[in-house]
This record gives C-alpha cells, sequence and structure tokens, in this order.
C-alpha cells in the first residue's frame, strides 16, 4: 500500500501518528509531499502591477531570493518529514496546493492520501463549517484514492450527548 | 491640428468629454495589457493634434507641476537607494527579533515596521519594497504567508494618509491646495492613527486563528547579515533622519516637498558611488519611468477638461451635495474619490478632484478643509477597497472565475471590502469631528 502523507512545515508528529494506525496493517511505502504555493508571488506581482512598476524578472535579486527562500524552506520541511518516515520518497511541487496535491497523488499511484483538515497554528482544531481547509476540502472532492483525513485524537468529549 | 476652424463649444466639450472617457475606460481596462502611461499619452496627444488643447496650454500644465513630478523621481530614489543599503532587510529581521517567538507580535511589528515606512517613504516602499522581504522573512519562519502579506499591502495606503509624503497623491493635491502642518496634522495624521489602529484590530480578528503560534528565529539569518556594507548603512540611516527632519520643516515652512526628497536622493546616491554600491544604471532600473508619463498625460487630460469647464461643474455638484456642510463636504469628498479610485486609479482621480475643487475654494474654510481632507483620505485609502487595482480588474476576475480560471486575487478582494468601507467610515467622521474643532 502506498500512503500520500500531505506536509505543511508544522504537521509531522500529527501525520506519523495517523500513519502509525496504517503501519501495522502491511509494509507501506511512504511518499512526503510538499507544495510550494505560487499564490502570494502572483498577488507581489499584481501589487507591483497596480502601482505601475515592471513585473519583477527572473533575474531581479529580489525574486532570485524569494525563490532561494521558497526552495530551502521546502527543502527543510521535507528533510523534517524523512526524520519521522525514514525511507520515504519525497515529492516537491510548485503551484497550486490543492491541485498539486491531487496531481502528485495520480502520477505516484497513491492507495491512500493522508492529510491535515487544516494547517494548525496554534489554535485548537477548529469544528464546524470552517473545519476543514479549502485544500483538504479540494483533496477531499478531487482525489483519485480514498483519502485519510488525520483529526486531532480528542476523547474527552466521549460520549456525546445522543 | 486637424480643426482649423473655429469650434462650437457645446462641441468641443462633447469632443473633449469623448477623448477624456476612452482614454479613462481604456485605463480601467487595459486591453491588449497596454500600459496606462502609453493609453494616457495617447488621450493627450489626440487632445493636442485635434487642436482641443493647445500646446502652450499643456506645457504650461506640466511645468505648473513640477513639484509632483520630482516628488515621484525623489522618493523613488529614495526607496531603491535605501533598499540597495540593506536597510528594509536589516528592519525586518528586528522586527521578527523584537518579536520574541510570537506569531501574533511579529504580526503587529510588521504592521508598526510598515507604518514607519510608509511614513517616511511613501507608500510606495512599503508595498512593493518591504513587501516581498517580508514574504522571504515569513517564508523562512513557517509562518502562514498571507496575513503577513496582506498587512503589508494594507497598511502601505493606510498610513499613507499621515505626512504629505506618505503617498505621492498627497503632493498632487497639496500642491494646489496647500494645508499648514498643523490642520495637515490634525485633520490627517490623527484620523491616520484612528484608521492604522482600526486595521491592526480588523486584520488581528480575521486572521486570530493563524497569529496563535511561535516561530523559531534560528531559521532567520541576523540582523548584520543584512547589511552589505556597514558604513554606506549608517550613512544611509543618518541621510534618511535627516531627510524626515527635513520634511517636517519643509511642510511647516510650504517650502517645495519634492526638493528634500531630491536632495536626500542625490546625498544618497553620492554615498552610493563613493562606497562602490551603486550605480546610476542600477538606480535607473528601479525608477518606474511609466509613472511619468502616465501623470503628464492624466494632467494634460484633466487641463483639457477643465477648458470646458466640465470640472467646476463637478465641483459645484460636490459641493451641492455636501449640503455646504463640514460633515456632507468630508462624507462626499470621501466616499466619491474612494470609489473613483477603484473606478479610474487613485493618479486620474486625484488630477480630476484638484481641478474641481477649485470651485469651493469660496466656501466656508471648513467645507474646503473637509473636502481637501476627505480627498486626500478617500485617494490614499481607497485603493484598499479593490486591492487588485481597479473595479474593472475584479469584474474580469469574475468572469474567468466563471470560465473556472484560477482567481485567487478575488480572495483578496474579499478581505478588502470587508475591512476598507470601516476605514473609510472611521476616518471620516474622525476628520469630520476634528474640523469642529
Amino acid at each position: 500500500m502506498k500512503v500520500l502523507c500531505c506536509l505543511d512545515g508544522v504537521n509531522n508528529e500529527q501525520i506519523s501518528e495517523a500513519a502509525a494506525m496504517l503501519a501495522a496493517a502491511e509494509p507501506l511505502t511512504y511518499g512526503l509531499v510538499y507544495v510550494i504555493d505560487v499564490g502570494p508571488r502572483g498577488e507581489i506581482e499584481r501589487t507591483r502591477e497596480r502601482f505601475m512598476r515592471r513585473p519583477s524578472g527572473p533575474l531581479s535579486p529580489r525574486h532570485s531570493q524569494m525563490q532561494q527562500a521558497e526552495q530551502a524552506s521546502a527543502h527543510d520541511i521535507l528533510n523534517e518529514g524523512l526524520r519521522y518516515f525514514p525511507g520515504a520518497e519525497t515529492l516537491q511541487r510548485e503551484g497550486r496546493p490543492e491541485r498539486e496535491i491531487v496531481n502528485c497523488a495520480a502520477e505516484w499511484n497513491a492507495d491512500v492520501i493522508l492529510i491535515l483538515p487544516r494547517a494548525e497554528y496554534g489554535d485548537k482544531p477548529a469544528i464546524g463549517p470552517k473545519s476543514v481547509g479549502h485544500v483538504a476540502r479540494f483533496v477531499l472532492d478531487h482525489a483519485p484514492c480514498p483519502v485519510l483525513l488525520a483529526r486531532p485524537v480528542t476523547r474527552e468529549q466521549f460520549p456525546m450527548p445522543r | 491640428m486637424f480643426f482649423l476652424f473655429h469650434l462650437p463649444v457645446l462641441t468641443k466639450t462633447l469632443l473633449t468629454s469623448l477623448v477624456a472617457i476612452l482614454t479613462l475606460i481604456g485605463i480601467m481596462t487595459r486591453p491588449f495589457q497596454w500600459n496606462e502611461a502609453l493609453i494616457a499619452l495617447a488621450g493627450a496627444a489626440l487632445l493636442l493634434v485635434s487642436g482641443l488643447l493647445s500646446p502652450l496650454d499643456a506645457i504650461s500644465t506640466l511645468l505648473h507641476e513640477w513639484n509632483t513630478f520630482f516628488f515621484f523621481l525623489g522618493m523613488m530614489s529614495l526607496s531603491a537607494l535605501a533598499e540597495e543599503a540593506g536597510l528594509f532587510d536589516w528592519l525586518a529581521v528586528q522586527a521578527a527579533r523584537l518579536a520574541r517567538n510570537s506569531a501574533s507580535l511579529l504580526y503587529l511589528n510588521i504592521f508598526l515596521l510598515g507604518s514607519l515606512i510608509s511614513m517616511v517613504l511613501s507608500n510606495d516602499a512599503t508595498a512593493l519594497i518591504l513587501t516581498p522581504i517580508v514574504y522571504v522573512l515569513i517564508t523562512k519562519l513557517r509562518l502562514p504567508v498571507i496575513p503577513f502579506l496582506f498587512a503589508c499591502t494594507f497598511i502601505a495606503d493606510t498610513a499613507s494618509i499621515l505626512l504629505p509624503v506618505s503617498n505621492p497623491i498627497n503632493i498632487i493635491i497639496t500642491s494646489h491646495f496647500p494645508l499648514d502642518l498643523f490642520t495637515f496634522l490634525r485633520l490627517l495624521f490623527i484620523p491616520g492613527l484612528v484608521v492604522i489602529g482600526i486595521n491592526i484590530g480588523a486584520f488581528f480578528v480575521l486572521y486570530r486563528r493563524k497569529l496563535h503560534g511561535r516561530f523559531d528565529i534560528k531559521r532567520l539569518t541576523s540582523a548584520e547579515e543584512s547589511i552589505r556594507h556597514p558604513a554606506y548603512f549608517r550613512y544611509t540611516c543618518i541621510v534618511l533622519m535627516l531627510v524626515a527632519i527635513a520634511y517636517v520643516i519643509a511642510s511647516a515652512t510650504q517650502l517645495p516637498l519634492s526638493l528634500v526628497a531630491l536632495s536626500g536622493a542625490f546625498l544618497l546616491l553620492i554615498g552610493a558611488l563613493f562606497w562602490k554600491r551603486a550605480a546610476f544604471k542600477q538606480l535607473e532600473g528601479h525608477i518606474s519611468w511609466s509613472i511619468f508619463g502616465f501623470i503628464a498625460g492624466m494632467f494634460i487630460i484633466v487641463q483639457a477638461v477643465e477648458t470646458t469647464g466640465l470640472t467646476t461643474q463637478f465641483g459645484q455638484l460636490l459641493l451641492h451635495l455636501s449640503g455646504n456642510t463640514g460633515f456632507g463636504a468630508v462624507m462626499v469628498g470621501t466616499v466619491g474619490s474612494a470609489i473613483g479610485t477603484n473606478l479610474i486609479n487613485n493618479v486620474p482621480m486625484a488630477v480630476v478632484l484638484t481641478s474641481a475643487l477649485h470651485t469651493v475654494q469660496h466656501a466656508p474654510l471648513a467645507i474646503q478643509h473637509g473636502f481637501i481632507a476627505a480627498s486626500i483620505f478617500g485617494c490614499d485609502l481607497g485603493p484598499n477597497l479593490t486591492t487588485v487595482g481597479s473595479l474593472a480588474t475584479v469584474l474580469w476576475l469574475l468572469i474567468l472565475r466563471q470560465r473556472g480560471v484560477n482567481v485567487s486575487g478575488l480572495d483578496y478582494f474579499k478581505v478588502g471590502i470587508i475591512v476598507t468601507p470601516l476605514l473609510l467610515l472611521a476616518g471620516a467622521l474622525t476628520i469630520w469631528l476634528l474640523l469642529l474643532i
């Protein structure tokens, strides 16, 4: 079974705990995907247009600096992922995260995609309509294989009122 | 000239209006991705060639606006040379260090840093130089990018009403309607602080879920590594401090601010050449020369429209809509300029208002000040409404979305449409209350 684990820089522990549940089943092949989101750079270019500046070309120092930061960050995130999933295949993509994840899953022939509902930056997990972010929602809707949505383990709230 | 005979006034008015409207539509829609400057200059050229405006009037108009042109040149040069010194990179790293590993504190620091840079070096510097630097910083720190990116884009405009030099639009308007320093600070600096506070508060609420985290400062290089040449860096800091002081003195004594900007830029250029940090060609690459063409074209077109009396009538309409009250002046000025800025870009809107506001010069002082302050306020903050530049662009993005094309610009529009009306209302009310003093 090939399990695609979606990293976002802050979810290594949660993903590995969720993957541990599958590990008991059979030998698993892990792939770690990280997508460099090009949306923010597009917004920066739109701002330049608004101020009637020429687009910052690939040779401009700032453009290079932004790309280097993105590549370095992606490299570090994937390397950190390898500490939790030794021997996993690393897959780095660039584009819109939701689309790149489903395309990567199709190309890599993933049997399961493992993803968190949304990136959590220290806040407690959301519940209700906003509990699943737009990337996870798109992956749930368009994935070429089953999706395992890894929620944090919260047994304290059980049993729920019936 | 094509017309060798005297045109009836009505015909002249209609033809001039037609050229102006077509030019503005071209600027809004940018067919075939044409540069706005080319469109504006084409409109101006058509007016001159068809005899609707005499070349002498056009030259006189441009010469009269020398303060605006030189201010743009000085402002862009100052920012470019300060960037070369590593000042913005250094300030961004310091903002991160002072945040004590807290994402929310860093968010606040970025807002404050953006406000400071906008205030002294204008909104261009924050939006165009600070934003990519913050993007690199946030990417390295593994924090969510969008809130910080948006903070820079918004605060660039929100803080640009603090001082006359904070936005070139302020120079365009105050060149024709000078406000003494005390009046400017009273009617714009104080409301500026209010809207900055509301902007920060609103964004903290909007992005509260993404700002709980902490970051590891070790992921950043040290602030000292941002400084490529310590002596030039120190020299740049001293020159900029002198420029800031000179701006205040020049504002108080009504001296042209462009002279301060140009002098500061000249001093920085001497330093850059002395320490071999930059060359003329490098500096030239940082300056957007098309802006000068755009502004020149707009000044000529509006001058032509002014000769038909249309802008006077527009000014009278504004006065009528205001009900001849200070409250009305502030509200009409703010709403009108904010909407106009999103329809036709803030530079042409400021130029049109500058022409129209000559009508209110005979109104009571409170109404005059109300209109002037509101025009500056609305033109400065208005661009935050759509954030993608204009309502025409938003409509185009909506069409693209219906065709299934990626339209991430609309996501940013959603924030602008929520926060900006709030800022405009709060700022306008504050201006009105301060008018009463």
